[in-house]
């Protein structure tokens, strides 16, 4: 009977060191839906330091960019200049959207990795990037279908579905299940990866709490600006490739 | 053994029970790692030469815009100098020219209204010697053509016409 409380004591040391939690959520009830509320909360965050940043980048402009400014300027030379190559001459009216889902992504996956969300304590789950989500990358996956079949259909009207028999009528149903497979692996590469970084750097935490976990960290950065990226372009491509062959 | 298994049971649910907190413990919050990790980023960010080069990019355009829209005032205001000049040169031209042209018209009127009276003058000479010439030549053919007789055949001839005019009346 000694032993017991004993090996409770261990058992609750060993899962502090080790509290790995996967596909734990802090559930809020809204209407008739579980909503992941730790996914909200955290993109909440998210959409409050791009809406700030947009704020601090619009609130003064000079001529000769201050360098607050001159990065913000930057950002979007950098989403034109990916929206431009992707779609092409008619790139203006979806630098926006571009732009919205790098941004969104980036700042998603680099508050996961930079922030020390552990520092709050939900009643279940944790706070973690948004794009650590699967819902939320389903989301976005599906946002560019709707965004490239919108840009398809404006330009080019029902003649936009001549693309499925193209170049020849046999490769119809892969043509039909492409439309199904890129918002899929579109979501499951950035759930994925995100997923995946910020495991091993809570595992590498649980493990060694110091030093070790520093490069696997730069890691992660650098993987999730690169899966922003990747998501924004292939966006752009998709939206370009709809668009494109047009008469 | 059932309490280990209890206990098992206890922490697989003890998240149910905690409530919105904060986690004070460093290691676990993983918070000198990111310290250091953001510490590094913004280290190394300011070193980004991107921006700079963006900034360097962004003043020379201005600069040599400037310097070109410099120069091209420059030229404007040369040139409106230059036009000013012009424009005076041209009205000393036009007051020069209009009272060289009055004078001138004043000569020629003057020129002319001498060789007119010249020309009258000669004209009447030349009137005066042609009657006179065609008088003395009447009279000499006169002296030698007109003898007696043709001379009183001529005064009958005319106490004729003459007396037939009265006779009208």
């Amino acid at each position: 009977m000694n032993i017991t409380p004993c090996s409770i004591k261990t058992l609750k040391g060993l899962y502090d060191i080790s509290g790995v939690e996967v596909g734990q959520h802090f559930y809020w009830q809204i209407g008739g839906f579980q909503i992941h509320a730790q996914v909200l909360i955290t993109s909440w965050v998210v959409i409050t330091i791009l809406l700030g940043s947009v704020i601090i980048a619009v609130r003064n402009p000079q001529t000769i960019p201050t360098d607050g400014q001159n990065f913000f300027e930057y950002v979007l030379e950098f989403i034109r200049d990916l929206s431009k190559t992707q779609i092409g001459e008619e790139y203006g009216p979806w630098v926006p959207f571009i732009g919205t889902m790098f941004l969104f992504i980036f700042v998603s996956n680099w508050s996961g990795a930079l922030l020390p969300w552990k520092i709050i304590e939900l009643p279940h789950g944790e706070l973690a990037a948004p794009t650590n989500d699967i819902n939320t990358t389903v989301a976005l996956a599906l946002l560019t279908s709707a965004a490239y079949f919108y840009a398809g259909l404006s330009k080019k009207g029902l003649s936009y579905f001549e693309k499925y028999i193209k170049p020849t009528p046999i490769l119809l149903p892969i043509n039909i299940l492409e439309d199904f497979t890129k918002p899929l692996s579109l979501s499951f590469r950035l759930f994925g990866n995100i997923l995946a970084d910020e495991l091993v750097v809570v595992v590498l935490v649980s493990l060694v709490p110091l030093v070790v976990p520093i490069p696997v960290m730069f890691l992660g950065l650098f993987t999730s600006g690169i899966q922003a990226l990747i998501f924004a372009t292939l966006a752009a491509a998709y939206i370009g490739e709809s668009m494109e062959g047009h008469h | 053994m059932k309490n280990v298994t209890h206990s098992f049971v206890f922490l697989a649910h003890w998240p149910f029970a905690g409530s919105f907190g904060l986690n004070t413990d460093i290691l676990a919050t993983n918070l000198i790692n990111l310290t250091v990790v953001v510490g590094v980023l913004i280290f190394f960010g300011k070193g980004v030469y991107l921006l700079d080069n963006r900034k360097q990019r962004i003043l020379s355009t201005i600069r040599n815009s400037e310097e070109l829209r410099s120069g091209t005032l420059e030229q404007l205001e040369k040139a409106r100098i230059r036009l000013q000049k012009v424009e005076l040169e041209a009205d000393e031209y036009r007051m020069n020219g209009y009272s060289e042209i009055e004078r001138e018209k004043a000569n020629l009127i003057n020129a002319t209204s001498i060789s007119l009276e010249q020309l009258e003058k000669a004209m009447n000479q030349v009137r005066q010697r042609v009657f006179q010439q065609a008088v003395q030549g009447a009279l000499g053919t006169l002296n030698s053509c007109l003898n007696t007789e043709l001379h009183f055949r001529t005064i009958r001839a005319n106490i004729g016409i003459l007396g037939a005019i009265e006779w009208k009346r």
